[in-house]
């Protein structure tokens, strides 16, 4: 490994830092939200947006740009500040989540720059990426399509709608990224309605799957790196992730999945979280 | 326009509002390589078989999955396509009402649905293929421009009319079981959100939709003939609400029957008994479904069953001139 490639991934971690930071920002500023779901994906995001898409944050209709769909759109506050820290949207704007008249509410809204969708009700991002991914394929364009799936959303049917219908057409610019942090709203996604044996169920589907660590960045680069997995296929990366990764008494907790943020709790988030580079 | 003047897609549709429909697709993807048809399992019910053969890219078929189908149609149109999503009018209203209120309608796409089978044209079929609520549904969308057409000419010019409207829109159409009216109407002067005056009159106005534009110009013929000057407004757009025809007639003639084959709620007759409730109090009376679910039957029959007839339309009118 070239000390080049190890600073890379260093400096992705320290994107990733930044925006479990400023998640934290986020809620504190709105007084609660989802801190669960935001930090499991936090990892991911970074590479997404600091690696791998390629996107023009001063031209953010740029018609060629690649396109990423935050279905699971209670993590808006990773989304938000991922945006804010590739220059999409002011660096303010992270203060006014849930605001009087805010571009930044609880769940993404099409009309704030580089959001690619609304989303919030489950189960659609997947079918709303498909379209975009055929939008590519009928117009030529080679940009591609990436969304990601919460756990507990796959108990939502129209994600196997999508899943067979992505599959059937073959569409290997379409990446599916599923942040697997085993915990929904009301308690453990295996005791609730368990997902296993998931990757066996993607590939059923005919997609091509990689499980990963979803917190090894590495992994991650390495995953989006290989993308696609196979030509005539639709990618699924499984990603094993924690809920409320990089805060103790958050992590691995249905009741942190959207809890209030005071004074204090802020504090003591920040100070486990670390300070960034 | 006689039969031998008529144009191709006339001659074809077979006076099916279903089959214009599909004809406008195939002339609409010819006039802008954007556009893309969107079938779940509808090739044949909206005539696509000829479409599909000669332009196989330009059709997706999205099998029976109605939420994935409007996510797509959605998807596809934030990259600069032009999808037409052609579903049943029970099914793509009420299956993907969620993927139609916030993929469609919220995030604002430029996304046309055409909905066959729309009423009770397959009133043989049971509840679970009328679609007597889907107007009620796509009115409270904002965003959403509601077309009924009166038949399969005035089907193929609203569909050709999506060429120039920004956000999405639903085109009601017919089905395959049931004869369709053809109505007379002048021209093609078809505009999104203007009513047709179909018939002048000063004592009541009949204001409907959709298959019951026929059955109120047979009942203004029928109330001519006593005397009474019955004004027929065909509001083949349900949203934008045509209200400077509407606050006219309530104006010139101080009494509006409203009929449509939908519930008497939140369709037509709600959207104009809403206006004039706000901006000109008028006795009126609605034409339409009450609230349960139809029975089964033929069409024809069904409709007079509860009263979507020229015979209702012509009591209304008179009981409500007492």
């Amino acid at each position: 490994m070239t000390s080049n490639y190890q600073a890379k991934l260093e400096g992705l971690q320290n994107d990733a830092l930044h925006i479990r930071r400023n998640v934290w920002r986020a809620l504190h500023a709105a007084g609660s939200g989802h801190m669960g779901g935001s930090s499991s994906a936090a990892d991911i995001l970074a590479a997404l947006y600091f690696h791998h898409l390629r996107l023009r944050p001063d031209e953010p209709d740029w018609p060629d740009r690649d396109r990423f769909v935050l279905s699971k759109g209670h993590a808006n506050a990773a989304l938000g500040a991922a945006l804010a820290r590739a220059g999409f949207i002011d660096d303010s704007v992270l203060d006014q989540f849930y605001a009087y008249l805010s571009p930044f509410g609880m769940h993404p809204d099409i009309k704030m720059a580089g959001v690619e969708m609304s989303t919030g009700g489950l189960g659609h991002g997947l079918s709303v990426a498909m379209g975009m991914a055929l939008g590519a394929r009928m117009q030529g364009k080679d940009f591609r399509t990436c969304v990601m799936i919460g756990d507990g959303e796959l108990q939502e049917g129209s994600n196997w709608e999508g899943a067979m219908a992505a599959a059937h057409m073959g569409l290997s610019n379409l990446t599916a990224i599923l942040d697997y942090n085993k915990i929904q709203q009301s308690g453990h996604v295996g005791q609730m309605m368990g997902l296993e044996p998931v990757a066996q169920k993607w590939d059923a589907f005919g997609w091509a799957v990689r499980e990963i660590d979803g917190h090894d960045m590495a992994a991650v680069v390495e995953a989006l790196d290989a993308l696609p997995f196979a030509s005539d296929k639709p990618s699924m990366i499984i990603a094993h992730t924690i809920k409320g990764k990089g805060v103790s008494f958050a992590e691995d907790s249905f009741l942190w999945h959207n809890n209030l943020v005071t004074d204090e709790v802020y504090e003591k988030a920040l100070a486990e979280l670390g300070e960034p580079s | 326009m006689s039969v031998q003047e008529a144009p191709e897609w006339e001659r074809r549709s077979e006076n099916q509002s279903r089959l214009a429909f599909g004809l406008a697709v195939g002339e609409l993807a010819g006039n802008d390589d954007k556009v893309v048809a969107i079938s779940a399992d509808t090739i044949d019910l909206f005539g696509l078989r000829g479409f599909l053969e000669a332009s196989p890219e330009r059709l997706i078929e999205a099998g029976i999955a109605e939420q994935s189908a409007m996510g797509i149609a959605s998807g596809l149109a934030t990259t600069g396509m032009r999808p037409i999503l052609c579903g049943y009018a029970p099914f793509i209203t009420a299956r993907s009402l969620e993927q139609l209120r916030n993929d469609v309608a919220y995030a604002n796409q430029r996304v046309v649905i055409g909905a066959a089978c729309g009423g009770i044209v397959l009133g043989m079929a049971g509840g679970t293929h009328h679609a007597v609520e889907d107007l009620a549904i796509m009115r409270n969308m904002p965003n959403m421009t509601v077309v009924v057409p009166a038949d399969a000419r005035q089907t193929w010019h609203a569909a050709m009319a999506t060429e120039n409207l920004d956000g999405p829109s639903y085109i009601r159409l017919g089905g395959k079981f049931e004869e369709e009216p053809v109505t007379d109407l002048a021209g093609d002067g078809f505009r999104v959100g203007r009513a047709d005056q179909l018939r002048t009159g000063g004592d009541v106005t009949i204001i409907a939709c959709g298959a019951l534009v026929a059955p109120a110009l047979a009942a203004a013929d029928a109330l001519a003939g006593n005397g009474i000057g019955a004004r027929v407004l065909n509001m083949h757009t349900i949203k934008p609400l045509d209200r400077d025809a509407v606050l006219a007639a309530a104006a010139e003639t101080g009494a509006i029957v409203t009929a449509e084959e939908h519930r008497t709620t939140g369709g037509l007759g709600g959207a104009v008994a809403e206006l004039l409730a706000l901006e000109q109090p008028t006795a009126m009376r609605m034409i339409g479904m009450p609230d349960e679910f139809c029975i089964v039957g033929p069409t024809a029959k069904v409709r007079e069953h509860y009263g979507m007839s020229q015979a209702a339309i012509t009591e209304a009118c008179r009981d409500l001139l007492k």
